[in-house]
Order: structure tokens, then sequence, then C-alpha cells
């Protein structure tokens, strides 16, 4: 796939793998035992532009394009999944804001999050609305004092919330949808940190709870009635898109420990890797590395191009990404054996946090019914 | 206002409309969100499309259901904020 790359996204693509290789691999380890990740570490991420990798540079981000932005989180996928969760919900608010928010909201927000001086998290997901999002029941009301609302509610499994600065929270203003900025500082708000994760344990989730928060209307982004509809796709396609790389970046971990461990593991006088039954599960890993390098290359181009295929292109490369992944990383430790089973292990990582990939942003079912819809659909319109 | 300009928008519209749901025809003013016709991507993918084949940016002020509840409404949008609305 490398071909498909211009001379610069190559260069990138190497510093980002450079970055991994020095700064994240080494400790990813650490981070997930500990459960957190350490906050010097974010301020690296920060530091080298890629927390506003895709916002335009006149906001103070690197203005980089899709292809890269992805290559980006395919590299810190291969690190630590939990680092790259931190990309992923700091692109969905950016992103959605870039396209949603006011001249005054983007002025205010778009530049501190872009610098990495401020976290951003996308507060969707509620105790009893996960992939059902039109069953919100976190609520907004017209302040009877001012003109500001007031906000109630709860949400839970939300990435980086324990970090966050900045919330974009999802519910409803009457019957309608809406999203407002939410500032974690605000009075009434509390951020519970949620540990004992199977997988992305140090991704920094949070529950949330809303008491009586009063949050300034200037805060909504987009109007109300379209938070459901346009303001939260912009956000969960470039959330998409950074799940679909980062299962590629696990998929390329699992691939490259898996050869290196065939390649020299012994068992009598032969090495693992001549036994035919490991050169399957390996061939079948590299096959879908290959698959999903370009199913995520052509969600890419396909969001740079601006065109209207870039959803459900995104929607392909996730679902087949998420679910490789999966695959691979159980065959990865039944390659490495006992030593594939230790907390020590790469891999053994990898098998936790491939399980997550299948279930954020749009679990595996619900993008076989959107995808399944799709397809058949096609063909009624082919008239076949 | 130039006709042949607004029936290519409408036409290009009403093209990229009936290649994305499955539905046989299309009225002009058939209510493409009243109607069921439509699946959940299908907002922003029209958003997205007019964007791109028109060159033109669908705003915060613009989110309005008027704007793009039929191929007439879509048109009409399309037609207005390329400023050719009562050339």
């Amino acid at each position: 796939m490398q071909h498909l790359l211009t001379d610069q996204q190559r260069a990138k693509h190497t510093d980002f793998k450079n970055f991994v290789t020095l700064n994240v691999e080494p400790f990813a380890e650490q981070w997930d035992r500990e459960q957190r990740i350490p906050d010097h570490v974010i301020s690296m991420l920060a530091k080298s532009g890629y927390l506003g990798s895709s916002l335009p540079p006149d906001y103070g981000g690197q203005g980089w394009d899709i292809v890269t932005f992805g290559l980006l989180n395919e590299a810190l996928g291969k690190g630590s999944s939990s680092l790259t969760g931190v990309l992923t919900v700091q692109s969905m608010v950016s992103m959605a804001l870039l396209k949603w928010g006011t001249e005054e909201q983007k002025a205010r927000w778009l530049p501190p999050l872009a610098k990495g001086e401020i976290i951003g998290a996308f507060a969707l997901t509620e105790p009893g609305a996960g992939s059902a999002i039109q069953a919100l029941t976190t609520e907004f009301t017209q302040s009877s004092i001012d003109d500001s609302l007031i906000l109630n509610g709860k949400k839970q499994w939300i990435t980086c919330g324990q970090h966050a600065g900045i919330f974009l929270v999802f519910g409803k203003l009457g019957q309608r949808s809406i999203a407002c900025l939410v500032p974690a500082a605000t009075s009434g708000l509390e951020v519970e940190a949620i540990h004992g994760l199977m997988g992305f344990r140090a991704a920094g989730l949070a529950k949330l709870t809303f008491k009586n928060v009063k949050v300034r209307s200037a805060n909504l982004v987009g109007k109300p009635g379209f938070a459901l509809s346009h303001v939260a796709p912009v956000g969960l396609q470039y959330g998409r898109i950074s799940t679909a790389c980062s299962g590629l970046g696990l998929l390329r971990g699992c691939f490259e420990e898996s050869i290196a461990y065939a390649a020299v593991r012994k068992i009598a006088e032969k090495n693992v890797g001549e036994f035919g039954m490991i050169r399957s599960l390996i061939a079948r890993m590299g096959t879908d590395l290959e698959a999903g390098s370009f199913l995520c290359h052509n969600a890419c181009r396909s969001e740079d191009d601006h065109v209207p295929e870039a959803f459900e292109k995104t929607l392909t490369a996730k679902y087949f990404t998420s679910r490789a992944a999966v695959r691979a990383a159980s065959d990865a430790v039944q390659i490495r054996g006992a030593s594939g089973c230790h907390e020590s292990s790469a891999v053994s990582r990898y098998y936790r946090d491939a399980k997550i990939m299948e279930i954020i942003e749009g679990t595996t079912q619900i993008h076989e019914e959107i995808l399944g819809k799709i397809f058949v659909g096609q063909a009624g319109r082919s008239g076949t | 206002m130039s006709t042949a300009e607004e029936n290519g928008v409408k036409e290009t519209v009403k093209r990229f409309i009936l290649s994305s749901i499955a539905i046989a025809d299309l009225d002009d003013d058939d209510n493409l969100f009243e109607s069921a016709i439509v699946n959940s991507l299908f907002a922003v993918q029209l958003m997205t499309f007019i964007e791109k084949t028109f060159a033109i940016e669908v705003e915060m002020d613009d989110l309005d259901i008027e704007n793009f509840k039929s191929l007439n409404a879509t048109t009409a949008f399309v037609m207005r904020k390329n400023g050719r609305a009562g050339d």
C-alpha cells in the first residue's frame, strides 16, 4: 500500500512509527497495568502536533490530510490502543466543532484543542443508550432565570473523560436533540473514573453525572434538532476512521510479533514458522493486514476527497479491521503459547484491546445492519 | 433566475438521491425526511454531496430542515448559496 502514499505521507508515517518505537511501545504494558496514561505522555502527543493533526493551521492545527491522520492512528494503534483513544476523541470533538461551531466557539476552543492544551471528550453514550443513540435521556431545559440551559443526566464509557477539559455533550431539549460544549470545571458536573476494564484500560474512561449544570446557550453546537443527524455523524466519522486505523495498527502488531516469534522459537529442531498450521494462522493475518490497509486508505482518501461514499467506506474499514484485529490477536496469543498469556506480552494486551475495537464507535452488529442495508439497497437500485 | 441552471442542479441532486435510496422515482416536492425512505446516513451524505458537487459549504445557520426536505427545497438552497436565486 506504500505505493499509494505521497513522499510526504511516507515521511510522516516514518516519523510516527519512530515516535511510537521510542515513546510508546516500551511503556504501553505499564500504562495498561496502571490503567492510566501519564500526563507527560499526552503532552508529548501535543508537542508533536498530533492532537491537532487535521485542524487547519488557521486554528493552530497541522492541516494534515486524512490519509496522514489515518497513518498516525495506525502507527499509534500498534503501540497502544489506549493512547490512540486520546487522538480519537480529540478529533471527534475538534472536527465536529470545526464543522458546526459558531465563529466564537471555534475561536475560543479550536486553538487550545489543536495545541493539545485542552483535551476534548465526546459525551454521547449513556447507561441506557449506546448504539441506540435515539434513546438518549440526558436532558437540557431552558433556565427560567436567563437564557442559559440547565443540564441533567448521566453519561457512561466516555473515553478520555478523566483527562478532558471540555465535553461535547449530547442530549435532548424537549423533543429535539442538541449538542453542547460543557467545560469539565463546571459546577454540578461530576467525573468518575472507570477502572477494571478488560481492554483500553489506560484510555481514561469516565462516568459523568450532570446535576443541574448551568450552561451558556452560546455553547450549543449546531441547531437544536440536528445534533444526532448532523453534529454527531461528523464526530463519529472521524472516530471510526481513527478506530479503523488503530485496529489496523493492532493487527500489524500481532503480525509482526507473530512472524518474529515464528522465525526463532524452536519446537524440537524446527522453528515454529515451519509448521503448516502456524503458517496458516500467519497467512490469514498477513492477508487481513494487506486488505485492511487498502480499506483504511480508501476510507481516508474518500474523506479527503469529501465524497458521500466516505461514510460507508469508513464503516467498511472499521468493520473489517476491528474483526480482523480480534482474529489476529487470538491467533497471535495462540502462536506464542503460554508466554502470550502473560501481562508482559504485547499480544496479551492486543487480545484484550482488540475486542473493544468491535464495540466502540458502533458495534460490529450495528455496522452489519447499516452496511447490509446499504449493499442490499444497491442491488435493488440496479434492478438485479 | 436561470431556469436551465436550476433544472441542472435539480437533475444532479435527483440522480444522487435515486442512486442513494431505494425508490423508483421522486417528485419535486416529495418529503424525504417524513417518508422514512432515507437511511440514517443519508442526511450527511446529501449534505456532503451538495458541498462537493456545487462547491458550497453547509454551515450552522443552514441547518434547517426546510433547506433539505425535498428536491425543490434542496435545489433552491443550492441556488441561494451560490448567489443564483433571483438572478
